[in-house]
């Protein structure tokens, strides 16, 4: 049972704001993926680290970050911190909510590739005369990169998505709170929330194509 | 005497006649049930009530929906001779709700706007709103114009919410606007100190502030906005369903009603539903 005439016409209008909102979804969505891969590294080599001191703490950011809903995070980052009089924007609390989440899931990601490589490369990188770090620069973040690359792409596909939890901390700007906001002044729900997902469906679609495309001519043996 | 039945001309007349009356009855019987109906056989009328906008709608300590809407859906349901069902409906989902067939009406003080009557089928005003400036008392804040340069939030696509972030922007200065998903996260922010202040009608804005759910909230001054007036909503396409209730809401004033229940949850005056040299 369902009554309801659909106006497309009426919805089609907003397809500019839906766009500027697609905008600052992809935005948000590539700078959490930064931020969060830089961090991912750092909680690779932490969590396959000796000393305990690097890898209790790169182990319980994995954990929470694993283990605790995407919503409960970001929500944590905007609430959680404004009852420690710690205030932060709705964007910089979405962006920071996916961030902690991208870092957890994609040191993991990193971990298995490290671990893919072979220790001897190491060993031969180290009786070429190289220093440790320069070893593991120059020899294996390039290839974790070549392992970790569509994996972390996956990564990507969830961090757009996302990003459609910023309306929970008041976030209007991105593409669920533009569409969230003509919705309630025209209640076009059903069209707007269509349009939406169709955005959402092309970014993660091009995303996916265009890591293929990068892998393809990166990684090309 | 005529033998009337054995006129070929009568008979064939009297049979058209009788199966005319047969068409009709059979049409009748046949015709699709419309909403009103609908409720009236199912024996519940289920209403979509937003749950977290005190005194309207909220939840008493034993977690059972209570206030002024439930009341009125308790009302209709007695005048249609049903039960009566509590939806609870966060704001944005009041159109969802009652596409998706979840909630036959919604009483959940939804604001009469042009805009969303292309949408839903709106009655005539049951009940009508102030908008007040709701603070916390160290702000400063002392009237609608002071929120100039401020940041400021309200509930996510409410009659205060549209005019409140449309001022924000005219004013500028630095000021900005936060859409919420609920009432609750509003006060919470507010509390926190993620926002100076909210616009939101007198009647929440006193019961918050009397609650003391929140401390150090103060009301800061009246919003120069229009009443903003709300109506049951319904499917658009409902008159039989629109029509009962616009003289359900007539006979709810007609009858004293709505003054005891605006006696009962907010107190005083009931607000004027008529619209001076104007019909509805």
């Amino acid at each position: 049972m369902f009554d309801y005439t659909f106006q497309w016409r009426q919805a089609l209008r907003y397809v500019p704001d839906l766009m500027d909102g697609a905008l600052v979804t992809l935005q948000i969505a590539v700078l959490s993926m930064l931020i969060g891969g830089a961090i991912g590294i750092v909680l690779a080599v932490g969590r396959t680290a000796q000393s305990p001191w690097a890898r209790w703490p790169a182990t319980a950011w994995v954990e929470l970050a694993r283990n605790t809903p995407a919503l409960f995070q970001i929500y944590m980052a905007h609430f959680g911190l404004g009852s420690f009089g710690i205030y932060i924007s709705p964007y910089a609390a979405l962006l920071g909510g996916i961030a902690f989440n991208n870092a957890g899931y994609l040191a993991e990601t990193f971990r298995g590739a490290l671990r893919a490589i072979p220790e001897t490369q190491t060993r031969a990188a180290r009786s070429l005369g190289m220093p440790p770090i320069q070893a593991f620069r120059l020899i294996v973040v390039p290839q974790m990169f070549r392992i970790a690359f569509l994996p972390t792409t996956n990564q990507m596909v969830w961090a757009i998505l996302m990003t459609s939890l910023g309306v929970t901390v008041g976030l209007s700007t991105d593409l669920t709170g533009v569409t969230q906001d003509i919705n309630a002044r025209t209640f076009r729900t059903f069209e707007l929330f269509a349009l939406a997902a169709v955005f959402y469906y092309v970014i993660a679609k091009v995303v996916m194509l265009g890591a293929r495309l990068l892998a393809w001519r990166l990684f090309r043996y | 005497m005529t033998d009337y039945f054995t006129s070929p001309a009568l008979r064939t007349g009297a049979l058209f006649v009788a199966s005319g009356v047969t068409a009709i009855g059979l049409s009748a019987g046949i015709a699709k049930a419309d909403k009103l109906d609908d409720i009236i056989a199912s024996g519940t009328l289920r209403c979509a009530v937003v749950l977290d906008f005190p005194p309207m709608g909220s939840r008493d300590e034993n977690n059972e929906p209570t206030g002024f809407d439930v009341d009125y859906c308790s009302d209709l349901a007695d005048a249609l001779g049903v039960d009566y069902e509590i939806v609870e409906t966060p704001f944005p989902d009041r159109i969802p709700a009652l596409v998706s067939g979840r909630a036959d009406v919604g009483v959940a003080s939804t604001s009469d706007t042009l805009e969303r009557a292309k949408t839903a089928g709106f009655t005539i005003p049951y009940f009508a709103f102030t908008n007040v400036v709701l603070t916390r008392e160290e702000t400063g804040i002392d009237g609608y114009e002071s929120l100039a340069g401020k940041t400021v939030g309200s509930v996510a696509g409410t009659y205060e919410g549209i005019q409140l972030d449309a001022d924000i922007e005219k004013w500028g200065e630095g000021g900005a606007y936060r859409p919420y998903q609920s009432q609750a996260d509003v006060f919470l922010a507010l509390s926190q100190g993620q926002i100076d202040a909210t616009v939101v009608t007198s009647t929440v804005a006193s019961s918050i502030v009397e609650s003391g759910k929140y401390e150090g909230l103060t009301i800061g001054g009246d919003a120069p906005y229009l009443p903003d007036y709300v109506s049951l909503i319904t499917l658009r396409s409902e008159y039989g369903l629109l029509n009962y209730l616009d003289l359900f809401i007539n006979q709810q004033v007609r009858t004293g009603r709505y003054q005891e229940l605006y006696e009962k949850w907010v107190g005083g005056d009931a607000p004027d539903l008529t619209i001076d040299k104007s019909y509805r």
